[in-house]
């Protein structure tokens, strides 16, 4: 067998003698006697160049290691001659002569023989032997009660099975599938399924995930090398956004910067038309956000009251109000049966949808004019508590979270998984919490401009990869979330941007808001233009006024 | 409880009370001549029906015990029909016994058999079947003692079913189950547990202890 992996220099290795002893990189030794005939002799003698023999730039894959997975995904594929050819030109077997003895042995169902087979395999863990043994034993088990040989498989299950003294357990199940060979109980059936014997293949599948993998190597084990690569390919591809990319293994994953929305595809400056003019507040309007079945828009006036309008026909359908108090935020419960607001005696309340007041919570939860947002399984409460200091309050178990902050938070918004929260600071800094569990700063994004006014930032694209936000400097600014670098800064408006808001359900839209009164929609450069609504369940501020 | 628990002192106890608590007691184990002897002493009244099938029950008792479980399901059967069909727990647990029985024996066969045609048959309810697989388990080693259902096999067990036995045929008849003397003993143990926890003492002595064993402060 060619199984060398020696660490130590070409000196020290062990010569060719009739009983090798081979060290294997685990650590465990592997004892092998040498059958006579030519392809069961030990590899030529490797190059005494000292060391190891390796492939690849780097050094680190050895070469014995690489031709054994490649032999066998080769038998894997089915090319049993290419997979033999490899083995005999290479002179570096996919197993040891034992081991092929091993499994001709299991295949052929010569279980007394593989049990002493695995004896001479020189293991020494002994756990991994029992429970190799008790597998074979246990397909002994099963194929005597398939050939309705009872007695002879109760005399295993007695003599060789419970003499091992592991997994009584499992030797339960077994006795009991002795008297109930036809299915007789009705309620088990996750059980049945192993009370038949399985195929001998499935045997050898679970042995060698039982045995180390130098001594057998592991099934699928070159597919799953070439997974795992793509997927790092794909997690450090900045500009990935689309579903339909495809990987090809002939040169690394990497998207260009065409899949991100860069160019303007509609400017409206009076382009959206006019619909409905909403009358009503006597102050100016902070907030406004569409209901979750885009039928019907809250807003809420400065310290004034909440109104809920009808979007298609422009009716005010309530008031809600509280006395000698007035409400500063608003927001819709995600089934769109409630909604919340926050109050400027720092509480927050929730109302049914005809006015009546359900619940109230008080205290230091609120700030003048804050963001107000709640998570889409209703659970969570996220207010501005304190200048630097966020809340989440979990509804349900009436527990208070905080994340704090060195810096003045002026905004933040809250991902669609529930999983994250950006956070834009008074320093032009974004900051991205992970909020699931613990809470606990995962990134930064700098590069906008913003001293004078709120800028809002947003997640977007495949799986919310990305980040944007306005800035000061009027350019619209895109990050890739994992690596926090700076992908886009997007020229175009003319004014400050306050608000960006990316496309719910097509990840190659954007649309950003500035005080140059245009709203632009961003998308790919070769898509023709698409006016869509960006509304979906987002929240859009505007800056002061009406 | 603010009363002090030694008012008891002041209870009148009947003598009457005393001699039914020790015949039922008396009874429910079916000590035969010592009830006969007990009457002649006290002059009480026989209880007639008592007598006859306490006898019987007293050999079904002692086949249980010894594992000969087969023999006392057919005096069972004689002396109270129908009692094992309606009490199927009963039945299996006394079916057992005799699997166990022949597992001992290290009748492999027979157990096997045995097993699968007076045992299987209750598999078909689901609590039956993690009882079965129980004594399966049993099959499946060499030395049974050595398994880990070893406890099948002992004389507790078997005790258990047996009293379990008796009770129901004593149910059968419409007597009492559970003796007098045992719902006492019961119900002392509560009030003494409660009484001890509220002026937070930790019961040392066993219930013999407490009640029969002079203490020392009343010997003067």
């Amino acid at each position: 067998m060619g199984g060398v992996e020696d660490d130590e220099p070409a000196s020290k290795r062990m010569k060719l003698s009739s009983e090798a002893l081979i060290h294997l990189s685990n650590g465990s030794t592997v004892k092998e006697s040498i059958v006579g005939s030519s392809r069961d002799l030990m590899a030529r003698p490797l190059q005494s160049d000292g060391g190891e023999e390796v492939v690849g730039s780097k050094g680190v894959i050895k070469k014995v290691e690489f031709v054994r997975i490649i032999a066998k995904a080769l038998y894997s594929l089915g090319y049993i001659r290419s997979g033999a050819h490899l083995e005999e030109e290479s002179g570096i077997a996919l197993h040891s002569s034992i081991i092929n003895v091993f499994m001709r042995q299991v295949l052929e169902g010569d279980w007394d023989e593989s049990v002493a087979t695995l004896h001479n395999i020189g293991l020494t863990d002994e756990m991994i032997i029992k429970s190799a043994s008790f597998l074979i034993l246990e397909q002994k088990f099963f194929e005597f009660l398939d050939e309705e040989k009872v007695m002879d498989a109760l005399k295993t299950l007695r003599t060789e099975i419970s003499p091992l003294c592991i997994n009584h357990g499992r030797v339960r199940e077994l006795s009991l599938s002795i008297v109930s060979p036809s299915h007789c109980f009705t309620v088990r059936s996750p059980k049945q399924n192993t009370s038949r014997a399985r195929s001998r293949t499935k045997l050898l599948e679970e042995l060698q995930k039982l045995l180390p993998p130098t001594v057998m190597v592991p099934e699928r084990r070159l597919e799953h090398l070439v997974e795992q690569a793509l997927g790092l390919q794909r997690d450090a591809c900045m500009f990935h956004n689309s579903l339909d990319e495809e990987i090809s293994l002939f040169a690394d994953h990497q998207c260009a910067r065409d899949q991100i929305p860069s160019y303007a595809l509609q400017v409206d400056a009076n382009g959206i038309s006019l619909k409905h003019k909403l009358s009503g507040h006597q102050k100016p309007v902070s907030s406004v956000s569409w209901s979750p079945d885009d039928h019907q828009l809250l807003t809420c006036g400065v310290e004034e009251v909440v109104r809920r309008w009808d979007a298609s026909s422009g009716e005010c359908l309530s008031v809600y109000e509280k006395a000698g108090l007035g409400m500063v935020s608003c927001g819709w419960s995600p089934d769109g049966k409630w909604i919340f607001s926050g109050v400027n005696d720092k509480s927050i309340s929730l109302w049914e949808l005809d006015g009546r007041e359900l619940e109230c919570w008080k205290g230091q939860h609120t700030l003048k004019i804050s963001d107000l947002e709640i998570t889409s399984d209703g659970k969570q409460i996220i207010s501005i508590c304190r200048e630097t200091a966020i809340l989440l309050l979990d509804r349900e178990a009436k527990v208070e979270r905080f994340i704090e902050e060195d810096q003045t938070i002026t905004s933040f918004s809250l991902s669609r998984d529930n999983r994250f929260l950006l956070v834009n600071l008074l320093n032009q800094e974004i900051h991205l919490w992970s909020i699931e569990d613990d809470l606990k700063l995962v990134s930064k994004y700098r590069g906008h401009k913003r001293t004078r006014f709120i800028i809002r930032s947003c997640f977007g694209g495949l799986e919310q990869a990305f980040v944007a936000s306005g800035s000061e400097d009027s350019l619209v600014y895109i990050w890739h979330r994992g690596t926090g670098e700076l992908i886009e800064a997007l020229p175009g408006h003319s004014g400050a941007v306050n608000c960006v808001s990316w496309n719910p359900t097509n990840p190659h839209m954007l649309a950003s808001a500035s005080d140059d009164r245009t709203i632009r929609i961003w998308g790919l450069n070769n898509l023709s233009a698409k006016q869509k609504d960006t509304h979906g369940n987002g929240i859009h501020y505007c800056n002061g006024g009406t | 409880m603010d009363v002090d628990p030694r008012l008891y002192e002041q209870i009148a106890v009947n003598d009457t009370d005393v001699h039914n608590i020790i015949m039922s007691y008396l009874v429910h184990n079916c000590f035969k001549e010592t009830v006969e002897s007990f009457i002649a002493c006290t002059g009480m009244k026989q209880p007639s029906d008592y007598l006859e099938d306490m006898e019987k029950r007293k050999r079904i008792y002692q086949f249980a015990l010894e594992g000969n479980a087969l023999k006392a399901i057919e005096l069972t059967e004689q002396l109270a029909t129908n009692l094992l069909e309606k009490n199927k727990d009963l039945h299996f647990d006394l079916l057992s016994l005799h699997f166990v029985e022949l597992v001992c024996s290290r009748k492999c066969t027979e157990a096997l058999e045995f097993a699968q045609m007076k045992l299987t048959p209750f598999g078909k309810e689901q609590k039956y079947v993690e009882k079965l697989e129980d004594f399966m388990a049993l099959l499946a080693y060499e030395e049974p003692e050595k398994s880990p259902m070893f406890h099948l096999l002992s004389l507790e067990y078997r005790q258990h079913v047996a009293e379990s036995l008796n009770r129901a045929i004593l149910a059968h008849g419409n007597h009492p189950t559970y003796t007098a003397m045992e719902r006492l003993i019961q119900q002392t143990t509560v009030v003494r547990q409660c009484l001890n926890q509220e002026h937070a003492k930790v019961i040392h002595q066993t219930f013999c202890h407490e009640y029969l064993v002079q203490r020392n402060s009343k010997l003067h």
